[in-house]
């Protein structure tokens, strides 16, 4: 019973994403892009690609390698930029929407319990994030291994690290929404962690030491460990999809305890709450 | 057998620091019959709507307790017999007529295998099956409380809360929704009508509960409020203006006196029956003898304006 509700209002929220048009044009994006990587393979042969380079003959298999590491790259990178932009972007409205005066009063009325309305809410938007993900990595990565005939899965590590990094953020975007009722604060504090704190607080250390102020070194220190590491998941997501897994596993557990944080307080706020 | 029970409950709201507090309802107990239609009457603002959404587990009461369908309100799942018309209701704007109906079945865990065909004779029951698969972003006032009425009964319930259901509806709309609910009843569906159309309520409720500033200000039978049990209005077969100035009937107080009619105002029904024994003795012939009755409006209004003071 409970999973069959977490599963209904999840099935909502993804029918209302996709009214959204949203996520319908980021998967259109994907399927260009996918198009588009398609028809380079298809009509350049890999000699054109290494014939860009002076290389000797026994080089060939490391240069290939390169090259996939390259487009792997550059295939992860702005998918974790872009991609997070807009699913902020399309997901902030989710809670408000539900919370609005008279669509708040049909679903409460209704036999499912609040926090299974939070779970609905948090999964429902994270497998729509999931599916467009998985759709233009999964693309890539096929396009790649026909191409080049690397079949290295690790490049598929992107699809749990983007959507985990939403995850994050979209926990924050429901307690915001719960607290406050509007998309526009959960956007901007959302947008403000990912592009500004995290990057900033990445830093911290080189700015204490231009402040050179204690009370300034503790605070960064307790900001860097109490917000998402957005900054260091995006490096994290490149170094996986080129292979390389020698990272430190602090940004993971400090943001899932983040989410747990979010959550939690999402549900017992939600509980609680007259509407 | 109670449909929904309520007992002291007590509703305040605070806005943040404590800075203003509200009392919604005033140790509010009430008790609706199973399989009879309950009006739920009051001004703007005296605590109709608090005491539906404490119901439905919306809003929390400060303190005191409900039970609805023999359940603890603490327990959503009691709600799956529970059908909910809200005021202002909004759906998914992204869903159709019949999508909203789904929706509201699959929300209440009703999965019949027949839903679809359930779905259509909700539809035509409130005239709304040609707009099913039209957006409900394009439904008007009207046809949104429509769909919200066959929402209601999708999960086929057994208690039905309506919350100002005639709300924007047109005449002969607010007539086929009466008539809606009087089926319901007939199905011994408990409706419970929240609503400030007195004239609507009264047509078709059994039993009624006027709040005001969130006390109760009177509960009873319709009947029983609308008739007066002082004043009776008699017919006679002819006009008798001489044969009630004699001094036996000088006793009785005539309140007007038309032709063949008189309104008296008596203090009681054993003083009716001695009227009724003098105009008999003065071989006086009666036509029909009528309870004078307010309309629920003038009882409401005289109640409200009681408690008031």
């Amino acid at each position: 019973m409970t999973t069959k509700n977490i599963y209904k209002i999840a099935y909502y929220t993804y029918r209302e994403a996709l009214s959204r048009k949203i996520f319908l044009t980021f998967f259109g994006i994907s399927t260009f892009v996918l198009v588009v990587f398609g028809l380079i393979f298809l009509f350049s042969g890999i000699e054109d690609l290494i014939s860009f380079t002076q290389v000797e003959a026994g080089e060939r298999i490391d240069l290939i390698e390169k090259i996939v590491d390259v487009l792997k790259f550059s295939i992860a990178a702005p998918l974790y930029g872009v991609g997070l932009f807009l699913a902020i972007f399309a997901a902030s409205s989710f809670i408000p929407n539900m919370l609005e005066k008279g669509s708040i009063d049909v679903l409460l009325s209704k036999p499912i319990s609040r926090n299974q309305v939070i779970w609905g809410k948090f999964l429902g938007g994270l497998y729509i994030v999931l599916v467009n993900i998985a759709y233009l990595v999964i693309g890539i990565w096929f396009l790649i291994g026909l191409k080049f005939g690397n079949w290295d899965p690790s490049f598929l590590m992107v699809i749990p690290t983007v959507t985990f990094t939403f995850a994050v953020l979209y926990s924050l975007i429901i307690l915001v929404g719960i607290l406050t009722q509007s998309s526009i604060l959960a956007m901007m504090l959302s947008y403000l962690i990912f592009m500004i704190f995290s990057p900033v607080l990445l830093g911290r250390e080189e700015i204490a030491i231009l402040i050179d102020n204690k009370f300034v070194e503790y605070l960064l220190d307790a900001l860097y460990y109490l917000t998402p590491k957005t900054a260091e998941l995006a490096s994290i997501t490149t170094d996986m999809a080129t292979g390389d897994f020698s990272f430190d596993y602090m940004p993971f557990i400090t943001s899932a305890a983040f989410m747990i944080l979010s959550l939690g307080l999402s549900i017992f706020i939600f509980s609680k709450k007259d509407y | 057998m109670y449909s929904v029970e309520v007992q002291s409950i007590n509703k305040i709201y605070e806005t943040a620091f404590r800075k203003r507090r509200v009392q919604a309802l005033n140790d509010f107990s009430i008790k609706v019959e199973k399989g009879s239609i309950f009006g739920l009457l009051g001004p703007n603002g005296a605590g109709k709507t608090t005491l539906v959404k404490i119901l439905l587990g919306i809003t929390f009461p400060t303190t005191g307790t409900a039970t609805v369908l023999g359940h603890d309100i603490s327990n959503y799942k009691l709600k799956s017999k529970v059908g909910y018309l809200p005021e202002n209701h909004k759906f998914p704007p992204y869903l159709n007529g019949g999508d909203v109906i789904k929706y509201a079945a699959s929300l209440s865990g009703y999965e019949p295998p027949n839903l679809e065909q359930k779905v259509d004779e909700l539809l035509s029951l409130v005239k709304m099956l040609e707009w099913k698969n039209m957006k409900v972003k394009k439904y008007s006032k009207g046809m949104m409380q429509r769909l919200g009425l066959a929402q209601a009964m999708i999960n086929d319930p057994e208690l039905v809360i309506l919350d100002e259901p005639t709300d924007g509806v047109d005449p002969i709309g607010r007539k086929e929704i009466r008539d809606v609910l009087i089926d319901l009843k007939n199905q011994g569906k408990t409706i419970f009508l929240n609503s400030h159309l007195l004239s609507e309520v009264e047509l078709i409720t059994d039993n009624v509960a006027i709040l005001n500033k969130g006390n109760l200000v009177h509960q009873g039978n319709v009947q029983e409020l609308t008739t007066s049990k002082e004043k009776f209005k008699i017919k006679f077969a002819s006009e008798l203006k001489e044969e009630l100035k004699s001094e036996n009937f000088n006793k009785y107080q005539i309140e007007q006196m038309e032709e063949d009619t008189v309104l008296f105002k008596l203090n009681d029904v054993e003083e009716l029956n001695n009227l009724i024994d003098d105009l008999r003795k003065a071989q006086l012939f009666i036509v029909s003898i009528e309870p004078l009755k307010s309309s629920l409006e003038d009882m409401f209004i005289s109640l409200i304006k009681n408690s008031d003071k």
